[in-house]
């Protein structure tokens, strides 16, 4: 493989772009709220979606601009490995395409707009693993100096970086989605305005089981407690992810601890509550608990021991493909979709027992995305 | 009632006793641990229990000096209430007594020692629910001007002071029951060695559902899961207090949740899991929960709502007999026990449903005290 010498962003692009980059780098964002994207959306008339694409043609940019000057001032040299400079080139040329294209002035504009910023988010699928194999190309280079203090520098800007790009593809998915001629009932773009939550954690329950039991031949159990008949206005996808993780790590652990027992493995137990302020989904297991010195560990970015499928990779170019799995990063960014829309996730654990994860999700909608 | 002026520690003492106040304020705090306490107790010959009363006669006047200057320079005039005047009027007192007391050189000053310190302990029986008056006293006065974030300061140092107080009177209580000529089987002065955390979490269980039918006219069930033949070393009545505060919630809430309905109320469940790290014990309810802004609140000295028993008493003279309950401290003050030996309390609510309290217990017994 030929190791490019880093090039700095001034250095590959032109002088006045760079100039550009930086100063858009630094104006105010702007965020929506979860009803507001539903209202909004909900009456897609040319004349909105012009308004819509308009304003995505300013705001896109800046959060573009913001994370791309980001990720050239990491510490410890992280913004100097191939896999983090090549996440760079994709934020300063979906950047040059957001500047480059003319005021959108009417519906074809708008079109061309919209199938613009759709390429954009396929070219920034496998962001996560690309940025996943800097990261340990990093700890390769830093070995036993790594200091665990030093590193929650990075820590804070991964979670500052991750909630930006969910906050990016869903401006994005939901303006592409809303040219939707025949979007399924009751959706709005990606937001679905009467959303089962004991629905999609039945079919999350289902997709886990069904990798557990690929992987060891057999699957515990999920019971799923709450009115299937409650519905309110969610992403069905975010939802769906968050889940997913907590489910599949619920199996995995109950798999492990049982897997030499004659007896019948214990269920995994999803209660799911709905309040005034939150809908919270609970997912407890019996898979043996964690230590309370190892908790912390489970929401970061640095200690994941799972294969990155990227590493036996040697060409970076292809990613066409959005890679699954693989390097461990379920429960933080699991924890930032569920803070995007103003919810939370917390882990609790009975070391010797089994864990609970509380996923509460705000049902008001009224939180402004957050803007790192 | 006669309202005195205010008096200064400064106007109240000689200089020199003033002084030494402020000296031995400063000094470094020494804590030991569950373990240390434990191994030295387990010896009480007549030569240990004179080191363990020489340690004594340094550490407390540091820690009873240290909490008298703070007494003094807390914020918004609470210093000056009356209740908060008489907390730190027992604490000069007590400083005063110990610095009077002679060196002790043989057993018989050990045993007039041990008595003056049992004597200091009675003395404090009540600081909490006085402090809490001197705190409601500030309330009444500040009226509508309380900023939320003003009384982070007071949470803090009530904190501090608390945690102090426990750690005293464990130092003190650990040293009287070590002359007890008859301890129960297993004891080390205040610490069971084989305690069965199974067995104190029914008694506490069984003196809450007391309390609740009382109260109510019924009380739910209380099931227990957990091997009743698991022991550690720990103080069972720090356990039974905390245990007892988590049902006593968690028994009213599903009570106040169900009253008026026909069917059984469902059972608060209790959960005793043993770790390597930890010992956990969980208190689940059905009781509705409790919404997720609401919950930080649980946790604060100044929110309660209980009648403090202490309000109707002019003669704030009187305070020999413990007084139990009604003002609200119980869950902050049960999480300062959890954290004492090492331990924490975390509580999660499911808005709509129940709440989980999740007690950690550390089972290595290494944790030194906190000194604030």
């Amino acid at each position: 493989m030929v190791v490019m010498a880093a090039k700095k962003a001034c250095e590959i692009m032109s002088k006045s772009m760079f100039e550009e980059v930086q100063r858009w780098g630094c104006m105010k964002q702007t965020g929506v709220s979860l009803r507001y994207m539903m209202e909004f959306g909900s009456v897609p008339t040319e004349r909105n979606l012009l308004i819509a694409a308009q304003f995505l043609h300013k705001e896109l940019p800046i959060r573009i601009a913001r994370r791309a000057i980001e990720l050239e001032t990491l510490p410890y040299g992280l913004s100097e490995k191939p896999a983090v400079l090549k996440v760079r080139d994709w934020y300063l040329d979906s950047f040059r395409d957001m500047r480059s294209f003319p005021e959108i002035k009417g519906t074809n504009d708008e079109k061309e707009f919209t199938q613009m910023i759709k390429a954009i988010k396929v070219r920034h699928n496998n962001v996560v693993p690309m940025m996943a194999l800097g990261v340990q190309q990093l700890k390769k280079e830093l070995g036993p100096k790594i200091v665990h203090e030093d590193l929650d520098e990075i820590h804070q800007f991964l979670d500052r970086f991750y909630m930006s790009r969910i906050g990016i593809r869903m401006l994005i998915g939901q303006h592409v989605e809303l040219h939707n001629p025949n979007p399924p009932p009751h959706c709005v773009g990606y937001i679905h305005t009467k959303m089962s939550p004991v629905e999609v954690a039945q079919n999350a329950s289902d997709d886990a089981r069904a990798i557990c039991l690929r992987e060891y031949g057999s699957a515990p159990a999920v019971t799923i407690y709450g009115d299937p008949n409650f519905t309110f206005p969610y992403v069905p996808s975010h939802l769906q992810l968050m889940v997913f993780e907590l489910v599949k790590n619920s199996l995995r652990a109950v798999q492990e601890r049982h897997m030499d027992s004659d007896k019948v493995s214990p269920p995994v137990r999803i209660i799911v509550a709905d309040g005034i302020e939150d809908v919270t989904i609970k997912v407890s297991d019996e898979g043996g608990g964690i230590a309370r010195s190892g908790l912390p560990k489970i929401f970061t970015y640095l200690y994941s021991t799972a294969r990155n499928p990227l590493d036996e990779d040697s060409d970076l170019g292809t990613g066409e493909a959005v890679i699954m799995a693989g390097y461990g990063y379920g429960l933080p960014i699991s924890r930032l979709y569920a803070r995007y829309f103003g919810g939370d996730l917390q882990i609790i654990s009975m070391e010797g027992y089994g864990t609970d994860a509380y996923l509460h999700l705000s049902r008001l909608g009224d939180s402004q995305e957050p803007l790192p």
